[in-house]
């Protein structure tokens, strides 16, 4: 049942992520709605659902946008490694630790995305730019986030999913 | 318990390896399938908020229905004059050119389509449509909206197709100063701080005088945008630092940040192209 709770939030995230507006004061940083998910399954899921979705999520990103397969994947399972190191400390319904989590990560994933595909040469951005929409999306993941981690829980909950795990 | 946890690492690190280096024709099947997968949900979440938009519109709108039905009305009388101008001169045109014995310009096909959703990432100033090659659409086609040149497609699915907009620095157009009949190369900038699109026509013949206002079009040169089809307007010129040649910034005639419906061009040679493939195809399922 996670699995395929798993799949339906993915295909929701992937989809409101590219219909989400960008802002140029921000960046143009879309909204981080994948990482989200694959930060929510890194804090309150085990290893293997987490890999599961910072890998699906990477390849949806990818598929859904220029980006060549798998880099995505590769942060996004980079990132879901580090928090997952702080998931014993991290309360479920911590609101703060949420937005910081969200806030690094988005900023974080956004640095390393445009590192990977500028050294590729697949990006034409200045330096300037890429701050700028680290921080946008960094800001948006510390809104964003949360709010997301919340309507996954209580799905979860609704499903039995979060009992399950306890089991 | 630590076994299982060093296998979890260990299939990881192989699907991570494999997809990072799978063959490139592979790699755009997969994203092909994915798109494909995902574009339905993408249209009709596409339609619903255009929908709500134009509810909206509507509800704002109704005191200025009036107003506004007048002028269309005015304004259709004044285009439908024009259209009988535009075909008296298009047959002497057409007659002109046969006793001249020069090639009959063919005119352009064009495929509607829906814009379903941006780029994923922002990374790239790109839009998606909800049409792709089944429905006749192939990678390195001009796309347009009413105003003008809006970019060309990079990757098609069977139902989606990733166009790359001139705003973006990666897209290079090969462009022309009508009033000079300069060429230069057109390429993105990205967005102003004012929140203004531009781009930017480099290599333009140091020696042209070039007002801002100009209009600039596609040379047709390079193979992939049509001759003629409308760019932008020119706005500050400037030499370049090499003192070699000229550079302009230009300004997009569509506006790219609100695109709803645009047209994806198909030339002669596309049609071929596709003709070609369609009948590959049949040969190929044929036994």
């Amino acid at each position: 049942m996670i699995v395929v709770v798993m799949f339906f939030c993915l295909v929701c995230g992937a989809v409101l992520q590219a219909v989400w507006p960008t802002w140029l004061w921000l960046g143009q940083a879309s909204a981080p709605f994948l990482l989200g998910l694959v930060l929510y399954y890194a804090l309150s899921h085990g290893d293997g659902f987490m890999l599961l979705a910072a890998v699906l999520a990477g390849l949806l990103q990818d598929a859904l946008g220029l980006i060549p397969l798998g880099y995505s994947s590769f942060c996004f399972c980079l990132t879901a490694l580090i928090v997952s190191r702080f998931r014993e400390m991290v309360f479920s319904g911590d609101w703060p630790a949420h937005i910081l989590f969200g806030a690094v990560a988005a900023a974080g994933v956004s640095l390393v995305l445009s590192l990977l595909l500028s050294h590729d040469g697949r990006l034409l951005i200045g330096p300037g730019w890429t701050i700028l929409k680290a921080f946008g999306a960094g800001l948006l993941g510390a809104i964003v986030i949360p709010f997301e981690f919340r309507v996954l829980e209580a799905l979860d909950r609704m499903l039995g999913n979060l009992h399950e795990r306890g089991r | 318990m630590r076994e299982k946890g060093i296998l979890v690492w260990i299939a990881l690190g192989v699907v991570l390896l494999a997809v990072l280096n799978l063959p490139e024709a592979v790699s755009l099947q997969v994203k092909a399938a994915l798109r494909d997968g995902v574009a339905p949900l993408q249209g009709a979440l596409a339609s619903s908020v255009r929908n709500t938009k134009e509810i909206f519109r509507l509800i704002r709108g109704f005191g200025g229905l009036a107003v506004e039905n007048e002028q269309l009305a005015a304004e259709v009388v004044r285009l439908r004059n024009e259209v009988r101008d535009l075909k008296a001169l298009d047959r002497e045109n057409g007659a002109l050119r046969d006793q001249l014995k020069f090639y009959k310009k063919t005119s352009l096909q064009m495929i509607p389509c829906e814009v379903i959703a941006r780029d994923i990432t922002g990374w790239w100033q790109t839009i998606r449509l909800g049409k792709g090659s089944t429905d006749g659409i192939l990678p390195n086609m001009a796309v347009i909206s009413s105003d003008g040149l809006v970019g060309k497609t990079v990757a098609v699915s069977s139902r989606t197709a990733d166009v790359l907009l001139i705003s973006d620095p990666t897209c290079r157009v090969s462009a022309q100063i009508i009033r000079t009949g300069a060429f230069g190369i057109v390429s993105g900038s990205g967005p102003t701080e004012r929140g203004q699109v531009t781009c930017r026509m480099e290599f333009i013949n140091k020696t042209v005088s070039i007002q801002p206002g100009d209009e600039v079009i596609t040379s047709g040169l390079g193979g992939v945008f049509p001759k003629g089809l409308l760019v932008g307007y020119a706005d500050k010129v400037v030499m370049d630092e090499s003192g070699l040649y000229q550079r302009a910034d230009v300004i997009p005639r569509a506006d790219l940040g609100l695109l709803e419906y645009v047209f994806a061009v198909v030339e002669q040679g596309d049609a071929q192209d596709l003709y070609l493939r369609k009948k590959q195809l049949v040969k190929e399922v044929k036994p």
